[in-house]
């Protein structure tokens, strides 16, 4: 009798036999330890993908068929993101060969630009990415504000994003002076100025020698009186290290939150108006679900489930990845078109003595110089602190659920928007016109004093008048919504305007020109 | 939702992604200009040579000029230990010139943008590169970057020394600025005497001339007892300026020289010394041309036609200019326009500084030489004309002719010399022994020396009276003054087509005795009449009523 | 799970999804999408490595003085470079220690290394220590007078000398 041989246990096979087999199975556990939950073929298999890894589990598990849609979103805060990951990557590369001391800076500039490889196109690849991440967070602040999507829960998240507003226009400033040409130097020095602009109250208060806020935010930002060694060192640092830092940390809490706020904002009808799926199209529960999603997560407010049910959506893998990796390659192509078209600048060496004509700031911030040319502090410190305090009480002051996930839903819908631009159009055309054409207060009477400028100029008037339509429209539809979108558009339209004008129309001495081919020559 | 969509978004923005990157791969490796050159010469090289060259980025290193010089990426031929393909204007070897390209590198002499490796920003030729390479005209011009040539005379004491090299037959043995020195008198193998065009620099001895007196008389060599002939002392003097001048910048020197002879010097600043008139000069060949502004310019917008057109037409040039026009030839023009561009100052550690620099602006050595001539030829000149004719600009009042014999007959020495050291204003004329970049009393005594050689020689009268003797009557003085001089000087004296009579400083340093036969003597030449003399329409003025006019004018001094 | 499932046409979710007309469109994105990501990574891996390097020119010219006695190195201020007489001639010889880089100095019976001890000989020869070369000998050019210029870059063979 013979009995067949039990199956070798481990310890029974020779150790140099499993130490060879170990070997050769050594690549397909590594892959298995990497990837736990194997190919993402299945439903299961396809979740366990996306909550187990960290970089996916931001996601959803399941997104909403509404959310995919390109006209929810537009893609545009996957865009920002890539965009921000494109300056990452491309400005730890710069990183090599930048050294960030006056002088040298410019050198190794024209070095990065003449002789390192790859060098002129990672800048410029930087530089670009960097005014799209701008742009798109301009744009995709617009968007969640006409869709409604900062409507609660989503309140807080509303604020994360001004944080994250806030930090990237403070990476491309502090980027701006890093190169250390006359743009750089003559656009920082005016940028400290700004922050230094609390002093034109606190001097008109005859405040100053006991508070000085802006003398320290200025001191704090430069580490000297004027922009030096020591400043750049400071940017330097704040450039490549603490805002990224920052950013990372709020883009991380953003995105967190869009999940666990319910994914992206849809109208609350958003499952009766899709069309049905087409047959082809990979099913989604047709079986009785076995849990639903308040179960598996515990979320306040509205679940992507409750009420609803699952019907409407699909699996994050692969749809939600093939738009965003589809977004965030379109992002890659338009910054790497526009390096090979367009070199980032580079001016002449800083030269504290020779102010640049005009010295004009980053032009996200010319909308904000113009203001600025009329008092510093309410167009560089009061108006913008008025706004982002206005933005930032937006979710709080406008509680209705009408309109929410449609795009310029609420009272009046796309009237509301348009009669709204006209306006803030208008009355900013209007303004500047005026003040192009006969000046302002200090024009007229020299010696009127600093405070009544800082407190009536084209900046706060413009303020006032927009505040005064968003009153009427309130009262008009009855409706708080109806007030937020007219304010929002308002000010988006003023600063459009206001920065196409500093953008274009100004020239030497900051004044107005109808194209640069007419400045003279200085 | 838009799964298709989605996938050929991806798809196709990856795809053309992929494109970008190959074609910014592509030329980044194989179109950038200096790889094209390099290719180039590489072709150009003997095969030998040709395997072991590599195309590659290169650069010439001197870190206390802070210089990372890129330009022998495409000049290879001028990159240290590159053989080059002579007669290629691109490719040849550089020159030999004294300054090493591989120690020195190509910026502190050429200027232009040496990290850059494109032609166009290499050369400077770009917005936003302040300093673009000094024109291959005016190569010469990069010297004037750290060295500051010293001692150098107005054109014509340059143009004498040399004419006396050529007639005393030094270039026989000599070579002079890439002439010369062919008879070998030693016999075959080489040039006897020493190369001069860097003598001033190098240093010779000062007693050349009894040396080759010595060796003519004891020399077997036959050439050497022919041809050396004995040399007038102010001859040598004239051999030895030129001499000093000689530093191996020759055009550049000459150049210096007519701004030394244009009396440029009596309006602009250069390294501290000069008037205040004009703009100071100092750094005036690097300006920017792209501060600079070209509307009014004809032709290349260059520094160097910049200049030039300024120095056609300054007023036309730059608005309000108050620059006059000098009517200059173009030759002139030229020569200017390549002193201005040396007109530089690299910012190099003191221990690169050469020793003329060192002189210049630690000891207060002068640019120009002391003697009289080149005195008045760099301060004088432009106003007084370069022989004492005074000149006559359109829309300015007639500058004094000093050189005017009927001047020089009354003028004494003492009154010229004060008159250039506190000088006459309001009017133009600079107070030199009393502005900080004018001259030192010794050069003023040599200015006054050289104006009284310009009358033939007249010697002042001096009829030993003192300063004020005139006791005329006033009123009378005033009568006439009014009928015969106030059409020209003013009412007040306070000139118009004549001089300013109620100058402070004119009536302070003048003598009675300059005043009284001023007006009777008058001064040819110029519209002031002799007023001794009659004419058909006038009578002439006795003695006494010149002295009343005199008095006349006396009584300003004590209300201006 | 499936048990439930109704029974019907309907697939399960569980299932692996069918791929009727295999998603060519779907692998035919990802692939390229890798394919520029890995493309865009080479081209970046390019950037570290500098295409010029920021040292002086390795040629340079040194006057002598007068008074080199033989044997005698001398070091020009800033190169590791000694220049030696003897009756044959002019020599260079490298003072980087051809072990690990630190500087030479010259001893009495040589040139002595101060990290890890290695010696080598007046020739530059290793007497002693990890030294696994002998000191290089670089190339002289005589220039007139005092004056010669050495090349830091060029090696040449040991006992080449530049007789004045």
């Amino acid at each position: 009798m013979s009995v067949a041989p039990a199956p070798p246990t481990p310890e029974a096979t020779p150790a140099l036999r499993r130490f060879a087999d170990n070997l050769r199975h050594s690549p397909q556990r590594f892959r298995d330890a990497v990837v736990r939950s194997g190919a993402p073929r299945s439903d299961r298999s396809r979740s366990t993908f996306v909550f187990s890894s960290l970089f996916l589990h931001l996601h959803s598990v399941r997104v909403h068929r509404w959310s995919l849609r390109w006209s929810a979103t537009m893609g545009l805060g996957v865009i920002t993101a890539a965009a921000f990951f494109l300056t990452l990557v491309t400005g730890i590369l710069l990183m090599f060969y930048y050294k960030p001391y006056p002088d040298v800076a410019y050198l190794s500039m024209k070095d990065i630009h003449f002789v390192v490889p790859t060098g002129r196109f990672i800048r410029n690849i930087h530089r670009w990415a960097a005014n799209i991440m701008v742009v798109g967070v301009f744009l995709h602040m617009a968007r969640v504000f006409f869709t409604g999507g900062y409507r609660p829960p989503r309140e807080f998240n509303w604020i994360i994003g001004m944080g994250l507003l806030a930090v990237t226009l403070g990476l491309s400033f502090t980027g701006y002076l890093l190169p250390w040409d006359q743009l750089a130097y003559w656009a920082i020095t005016i940028g400290a100025n700004i922050a230094q602009s609390p002093r034109e109250l606190t001097d008109a208060l005859h405040l100053t020698q006991y508070f000085d806020p802006g003398g320290l935010t200025k001191l704090l930002l430069l580490g000297s009186e004027t922009v030096g060694e020591e400043a750049l060192i400071r940017f330097y640092l704040l450039h490549v290290m603490i805002l990224p830092l920052v950013l990372t940390g709020l883009l991380g809490v953003h995105m967190w939150r869009v999940r666990k706020d319910g994914g992206i904002v849809r109208p609350a009808d958003a499952d009766q108006r899709l069309q049905p799926l087409e047959p082809s199209t990979y099913p989604v529960f047709t079986e009785t679900p076995q849990k639903t999603y308040h179960l598996a997560a515990v979320v306040r407010g509205r679940t992507p489930a409750v009420g609803n049910g699952p019907e409407n959506t699909v699996p994050a893998m692969p749809h939600l990845f093939y738009a965003e990796a589809g977004a965030f390659m379109l992002t890659i192509l338009i910054c790497v078109v526009l390096a090979l078209l367009k070199d980032a600048p580079l001016k002449e060496l800083a030269n504290p003595a020779v102010p640049e004509n005009p010295a004009k700031a980053p032009w996200y911030f010319l909308g904000l110089q113009e203001l600025v040319s009329f008092s510093a502090f309410m167009g560089g410190i009061g108006i913008p602190t008025i706004v982002l305090l206005g933005l930032g009480l937006i979710p709080f002051l406008e509680r209705e659920t009408a309109g929410t996930g449609e795009w310029f839903g609420g009272p009046g819908g796309v009237r509301t928007v348009l009669r709204s631009t006209a306006f803030g159009l208008g009355t900013v055309l209007a303004v500047e016109a005026f003040v192009i054409r006969f000046g302002w207060i200090r024009q007229w009477w020299p010696h009127v004093p600093q405070l009544v400028i800082t407190a009536i100029n084209p900046g706060t008037v413009l303020t006032l008048l927009y505040a005064l339509f968003s009153v009427a429209l309130v009262k008009k539809y009855d409706s708080t919504r109806a007030g937020a979108v007219a304010l929002f558009t308002c000010f988006l339209c003023g600063y459009v305007v206001l920065t196409i004008i500093g953008v274009h129309f100004r020239g030497p001495n900051w004044e107005f020109f109808w194209s640069p081919s007419q400045w003279p020559v200085h | 939702m838009n799964a298709r969509a989605n996938k050929h978004l991806l798809l196709w923005s990856s795809l053309a992604t992929l494109v970008a990157l190959g074609w910014a791969a592509y030329r980044e490796n194989a179109l950038q200009e200096w790889r094209v050159v390099q290719r180039d010469y590489k072709r150009h090289l003997p095969a030998a040579n040709a395997a072991e060259f590599k195309v590659q980025l290169r650069q010439i290193v001197v870190p206390n000029l802070h210089a990372a010089d890129r330009c022998v990426s495409c000049h290879v031929g001028m990159a240290p230990g590159e053989t080059g393909v002579a007669g290629n204007a691109l490719f040849a070897h550089h020159p030999n010139v004294f300054h090493d390209p591989g120690e020195f590198g190509c910026t502190v002499c050429h200027g232009g943008q040496g990290r850059a490796t494109e032609r166009a920003a290499a050369h400077g030729d770009v917005p936003n590169w302040p300093q673009p390479m000094i024109p291959r005209h005016y190569a010469a011009a990069g010297c004037g970057g750290c060295h500051t040539h010293l001692e150098v005379p107005r054109l014509a004491a340059l143009e004498h020394g040399k004419n006396l090299v050529e007639r005393n037959d030094c270039l026989a043995c000599h070579k002079l600025d890439g002439r010369g020195g062919t008879t070998r008198p030693g016999g075959a193998g080489g040039m006897e005497g020493p190369d001069l065009s860097r003598v001033g620099a190098a240093g010779f001895d000062r007693d050349w001339y009894p040396h080759h007196l010595a060796r003519r008389d004891t020399s077997r060599v036959r050439a050497w007892r022919t041809s050396f002939a004995e040399i007038a002392p102010e001859d040598r003097d004239a051999i030895e300026a030129l001499l000093v001048s000689r530093v191996g910048a020759a055009g550049l020197v000459e150049a210096k020289a007519v701004f030394h002879s244009r009396g440029c010097r009596g309006c602009h600043k250069v390294g501290g010394v000069g008037g205040d008139d004009g703009p100071d000069l100092t750094r005036i060949g690097e300006m920017d041309p792209g501060q600079r502004n070209f509307t009014h310019v004809e032709g290349a917008h260059t520094v160097a036609n910049w200049l030039a057109e300024h120095f056609r037409k300054p007023a036309v040039v730059v608005a309000g200019s108050a620059m006059p026009e000098f009517g200059l030839t173009e030759k002139d023009i030229d020569a200017l326009v390549f002193y201005m561009l040396s007109l530089r100052r690299s910012n190099l550690p003191e221990a690169y500084w050469p020793k003329d620099r060192v002189r210049a602006e630690r000891f207060g050595a002068r640019e120009f030489s002391a003697d009289g001539a080149t005195l008045f030829g760099t301060f004088c000149a432009a106003c007084h004309g370069s022989n004492g004719e005074g000149m006559r600009y359109p829309g300015m009042v007639a500058f004094p002719a000093i050189g005017n014999p009927d001047f020089l007959g009354i003028a004494s020495d003492a009154f010229l010399k004060a008159t250039i050291t506190h000088g006459r204003r309001p009017r133009r004329m600079p107070a030199w022994g009393e502005s900080e970049g004018g001259l030192r009393p010794a050069e003023i005594d040599f200015v006054v020396a050289y104006v009284r050689s310009l009358g033939g020689g007249a010697s002042p009268l001096d009829d030993g009276k003192p300063a004020r003797w005139v006791a005329g009557d006033a009123r009378i003085g005033a009568a006439l003054y009014a009928a015969s001089c106030s059409a020209c000087h003013g009412k007040n004296g306070e000139g118009g087509e004549g001089t300013a009579l109620a100058n402070p400083t004119l009536l302070r340093n003048a003598t009675d005795t300059y005043l009284v036969e001023t007006i009777r003597r008058g001064r040819r030449g110029s519209s002031m009449l002799g007023f001794g003399t009659g004419s058909v329409t006038r009578r002439a003025l006795a003695q006494s009523e010149i002295e009343a006019i005199v008095a006349h004018i006396r009584s300003w001094e004590a209300h201006p | 799970m499936t048990a439930n499932a109704p029974a019907s046409s309907k697939r399960s979710r569980l299932d692996p999804e069918a791929m009727p007309r295999r998603d060519f469109l779907g692998i035919a994105a990802i692939w390229s999408a890798t394919a520029t990501l890995l493309f865009a990574t080479l081209g970046i891996a390019r950037l570290p490595r500098a295409a010029v390097l920021p040292s002086p020119s390795k040629k340079f010219r040194v006057t002598l003085p007068d008074a080199l006695a033989p044997g005698v190195a001398f070091v020009p201020p800033g190169r590791s470079v000694a220049i030696l007489r003897d009756a044959a001639g002019i020599f260079a010889i490298s003072t980087i220690c051809t072990h690990l880089g630190c500087i030479v100095k010259q001893a009495e019976d040589g040139f002595h290394c101060p990290c890890h001890g290695s010696r080598f000989g007046p020739d530059g020869q290793v007497v002693r220590g990890p030294a696994p070369k002998p000191l290089s000998w670089l190339a002289v050019t005589h220039t007139g007078g005092n004056t010669f210029v050495i090349d830091e870059g060029k090696v040449v063979a040991p006992g080449t000398k530049v007789a004045v």
